[in-house]
């Protein structure tokens, strides 16, 4: 009798969740948003002067586990915008099909002249088709939304804390715990330079209005 | 004492044990035993993995598994790899649960290099561990489900809504990392990513739409008659069996053992935050089943103090990456276990070499592979539909013990 | 036209009229087991996806013919073309409306558990002839499950045969329509011998929570393992017209058949047939299988005996009860 019982209750927690709205959508009729930071593919925008702003220094194309990462520095030149000297590159190729989207490239880069965008590419017939060239990264910086994290900001946030010199309310560090991390006040994530693309505000790590920090036990 | 095939082949007789090693001319030629082999292709191996069932119809009288077909030589590549471009790599050994992985590996290497972790850091990694935790025991529920129901039937309906369940977990991680499955967002000495505004109430209204569907869970599968009776007294592994095989997690815990290394070896935010362990009598799957259930439960407060509780503060205490080179070890040999969903995942790691920024050696223990283990002791005596039933249960998953 | 003329011409008839329901069939179930999983079912092939069994059978059909090596050729290609006779064979006793009956036997519950007890036979050859071992457990599973599910079946459906005192199913609804339904009155043993009757029609048709011999995630898929092609069609549209069929049956010999409110008709045996056929599905997309031996378990030791008394019961009913109570 238990038995019947059990699977009576079964069938009607299947039938309800069959009068319930559906989880799923219709892709590629609807398309789920996604979120701030999400990654997929990459773009190489442009500096605060309107050039590309990669100058080649082939950070990430070391730091790229997976090696898919090509990177053809040029020549120094002038710049026809700022008439300084600087760094160019002639050509940057990323093969998508082997990238496993880790963002290693985008953190290391000071720069931040590769950045991640929130759309996938198309899918293609053949392989060759998924390694994105300089064209398609350029193409992408305009076309695609950026995803939020770009070098600067995200090693700024990773540094652990110092002694801030500005801050607006700066209190004096509490006796510190022996650990060299010890934390004296929350980490600045609010990058210096603003750029021209940025998608939304920079994040707060969740922090409250009082900037006091509490300086763990 | 050595432990040769010998002395477990004694071991085993004496306690009245299955002999896993026993040959198959011991059998009366007469029995006309079957052999069939279960896997690599098969829907329910749980990754690629075979086992060799010697069946008397359909009770299995030898089971020999055979592991390394998703062998992929990570261990060698992190040999290749500096310090800080391992972290990803690592992500897709238990692929069920990335963030474990992260966790026990940038562990290791912060043990190795003596940096020290802030306290936001320690207590974002247990929440990120503990919303993972159930992310995985959900997977495991809904593929435990489409072992004992079958891909077109009650089986497949479990998982889905598991899998809707879990949607809201990646989802969440997808707001802090930017990735839903595979994050790379340790780094050694604390985060890459911090949390963003908002994310409280995020995982609070998350969490609480997985705690009310658990019901619905225990509905169709910890209640239901036709679960109880496929998975009570199926697969019993005794604990000291466990225990000598080095089964730990949930396994080893729904065989009675009380050993969860958040307790009794906290590390992150464990020595502030009390787990409460779950453990079980019985061995069988069903115990296996119930000790899931409550650690879901338990995740789920975890998480909740965790997040309420995230203090502020840095969320790296060592220089961000910069440089692929930027962390040297030229000696040392660390290991860190920590309590991952299917047991204790540990990294063994030792510095040094010709090249201090790549480790010499880094060993991963998987915990799935200890289970699998005791696969030739428990399948004997069991049916087909058990073996799929109790290979399930164990919840291995092959990338870890494969690596 | 000549009887057997008129026989054949209804027979295709009815076999096509089947087919075309066994395609809705297949929507209706797509779509109502996304449903309860949360999801939305097939959607892009024609309008709501309604052509996307359609597509299916294109797709299937269209796929290389693979015989594997070893395997017995006759009992192989046989075995598909068996399958799908017999689940229609039965069919041609359906007792649809007052006046459309393919073939009114007299002992036409004879006929149906004798042509529908015959389906083990292709499903053992496939497992046999397949030289596979996932197939052979699977067919051996089968013939166990089948044979011995054929106990409770013939137990059950000889509780409305007892309290109609008809072997012909039209007979059997012709009474229903004149006095009650079997299901309603007398409740016992009326109502359990439906529940019998669901289970055992469920173990007959293979469905979870007894389809063990194609179980899925045991046995890759079961008898069906080695077979491509046309030939898998046949088999995947055999099970379908077993269980469309066996709800027909049941609707027949327990919820009164053509019999309904404002007069008989068609309608009302279609409705009542699609009513148990969607519940057949809800079932099989909520439960987990039971193992082979917990299955032969709960037939002999539980449904036999209690089908052996339900009819018991059946025939004292009909002894004993007051005139105005039958």
């Amino acid at each position: 009798m238990g038995h019947i019982n059990d699977t009576l209750r079964a069938l009607w927690t299947t039938l309800r969740t069959a009068f319930r709205p559906t989880s799923t959508v219709q892709f590629p009729a609807v398309v789920r948003p996604r979120g701030e930071r999400y990654r997929v593919s990459f773009a190489l925008p442009d500096d605060e002067n309107g050039e590309m702003a990669c100058i080649g220094c082939l950070t990430c194309e070391r730091i790229c586990p997976s090696q898919v990462i090509k990177v053809k520095p040029g020549v120094k030149r002038e710049s026809p915008v700022t008439g300084k000297k600087r760094a160019y590159t002639d050509d940057f190729v990323i093969d998508l099909s082997a990238c496993i989207q880790c963002e290693l490239c985008v953190q290391v880069c000071n720069n931040d002249a590769i950045v991640m965008v929130r759309e996938a590419e198309q899918p293609m017939f053949e392989r060759e088709d998924l390694v994105l060239g300089f064209a398609r990264l350029r193409k992408n910086a305009t076309d695609r939304t950026r995803s939020w994290g770009h070098g600067t900001m995200l090693q700024e946030s990773q540094e652990p804390a110092k002694v801030e010199k500005k801050a607006p309310a700066a209190k004096p560090a509490p006796a510190p715990a022996p650990a060299p991390a010890a934390a004296s006040e929350p980490a600045k994530t609010e990058p210096a330079k603003t750029e021209p693309a940025k998608t939304e505000p920079a994040p707060e790590p969740a922090k409250e209005a009082a900037p006091a920090a509490v300086e763990p036990t | 004492m050595e432990m040769t095939r010998a002395t477990l082949t004694m071991q085993s007789a004496r306690r009245g044990r299955v002999d896993p090693h026993r040959s198959m001319r011991a059998y009366d030629a007469d029995a006309d035993l079957m052999l069939l082999h279960f896997g690599p292709q098969h829907p329910s191996t749980h990754g690629v993995f075979r086992m060799d069932l010697h069946l008397d119809g359909e009770i299995i009288v030898k089971a020999t598994p055979y592991v390394g077909y998703l062998h992929r030589a990570v261990e060698k590549l992190c040999e290749r790899l500096t310090y800080v471009q391992q972290t990803p790599v690592v992500d897709k050994n238990d692929y069920v649960s990335p963030m474990t992985n992260e966790q026990a590996l940038t562990m290791a290497f912060e043990k190795l290099l003596g940096v020290e972790v802030p306290r936001r850091a320690r207590w974002m990694r247990t929440l990120f561990a503990e919303l993972q935790r159930i992310a995985s025991h959900l997977l495991w529920l809904g593929t435990f489900a489409l072992d004992l129901g079958g891909a077109l039937g009650g089986g497949s309906t479990l998982f889905l809504h598991c899998f809707r369940e879990r949607e809201l977990i990646l989802d969440l991680f997808e707001e802090v990392t930017g990735a839903r499955f595979h994050y790379n967002t340790h780094l050694i000495g604390g985060n890459r990513h911090d949390l963003p505004a908002g994310f409280a109430a995020k995982v609070h209204s998350a969490l609480a739409i997985i705690e009310s569907r658990l019901a619905e869970y225990e509905v169709l599968s910890l209640d239901n008659g036709i679960f109880k009776k496929r998975s009570h007294g199926v697969g019993v592994l005794d604990g000291e069996l466990a225990l000598e095989l080095g089964v730990t997690g949930p396994n080893l815990r729904a065989s009675g053992v009380d050993h969860d290394l958040r307790r009794d070896a906290p590390y992150g935010a464990y020595d502030e935050l009390a787990v409460n362990v779950v453990t079980a009598q019985g061995g069988d799957c069903f115990a296996r089943t119930q000790v899931r259930f409550g650690e879901m439960r338990e995740s789920i407060r975890l998480a909740r103090a965790a997040i309420d509780g995230m203090p502020e503060g840095p969320i790296c205490g060592h220089k961000p990456i910069r440089q692929p080179g930027q962390a040297k070890a030229t000696s040392g040999q660390v290991y860190v276990g920590i309590e991952t969903p299917r047991g204790e995942l540990g990294t063994f790691v030792v510095g040094g070499g010709d090249t201090p920024t790549c480790p010499y050696r880094l060993k991963i223990r998987p915990p799935s592979l200890h289970a699998l283990s005791a696969l030739p002791y428990i399948l004997p005596g069991a049916t087909v539909s058990d073996a799929v039933a109790i290979l399930g249960s164990l919840d291995p998953i092959m990338g870890e013990a494969d690596r | 036209m000549s009887a057997l003329g008129h026989g054949a011409l209804y027979g295709a008839v009815l076999i096509a009229v089947m087919l075309s329901t066994v395609a809705v069939g297949i929507w209706f179930e797509r779509k109502f087991a996304g449903r309860m999983q949360s999801r939305l079912g097939p959607t892009i092939v024609g309008p709501m996806g309604l052509l996307q069994p359609l597509a299916d059978v294109v797709k299937l059909l269209q796929k290389e013919d693979i015989i594997p090596a070893g395997a017995d050729r006759a009992l192989f290609n046989l075995a598909p073309v068996l399958a799908t006779i017999f689940s229609l064979g039965v069919a041609a006793v359906l007792p649809l409306s007052p006046h459309m009956i393919a073939a009114d036997l007299d002992i036409g519950v004879v006929y149906m558990l004798a042509v529908g007890g015959l389906m083990v036979v292709p499903t053992f050859m496939a497992g046999w002839a397949s030289n596979n071992k996932f197939a052979l457990l699977g067919g051996m599973r089968a013939v166990a499950q089948s044979i011995s599910y054929g106990v409770p079946l013939v137990l059950a459906v000889l509780v409305p045969v007892i309290l109609s005192g008809s072997l012909s199913l039209a007979g059997i609804v012709r009474w229903q329509s004149e006095h009650h339904w079997f299901a309603l009155w007398p409740v016992i043993p009326g109502l359990p011998a439906f529940a019998l009757y669901f289970m055992a029609m469920l173990a007959e048709a293979n469905r979870i929570p007894f389809d063990i011999p194609e179980a899925e995630s045991e046995l890759v898929a079961g008898v069906t393992t080695e077979y491509t092609g046309a030939k898998f069609t046949l088999f995947y549209l055999a099970e379908y017209v077993h269980t469309l069929v066996g709800s027909a049956i049941g609707a027949a010999l327990f919820f009164g058949g053509w019999d309904g409110p404002f007069g008989p008709g068609l309608h009302w045996m279609v409705a009542k047939t699609l009513a148990l056929f969607v519940v057949v599905y809800w079932v099989r997309w909520t439960l987990l299988r039971l193992r082979s031996d917990q299955l032969m378990e709960l037939c002999w030791k539980w449904l036999t005996p209690i089908g052996v008394a339900l009819v018991l019961i059946a025939a004292a009913w009909v002894q004993f009860a007051p005139q105005g109570a039958l």
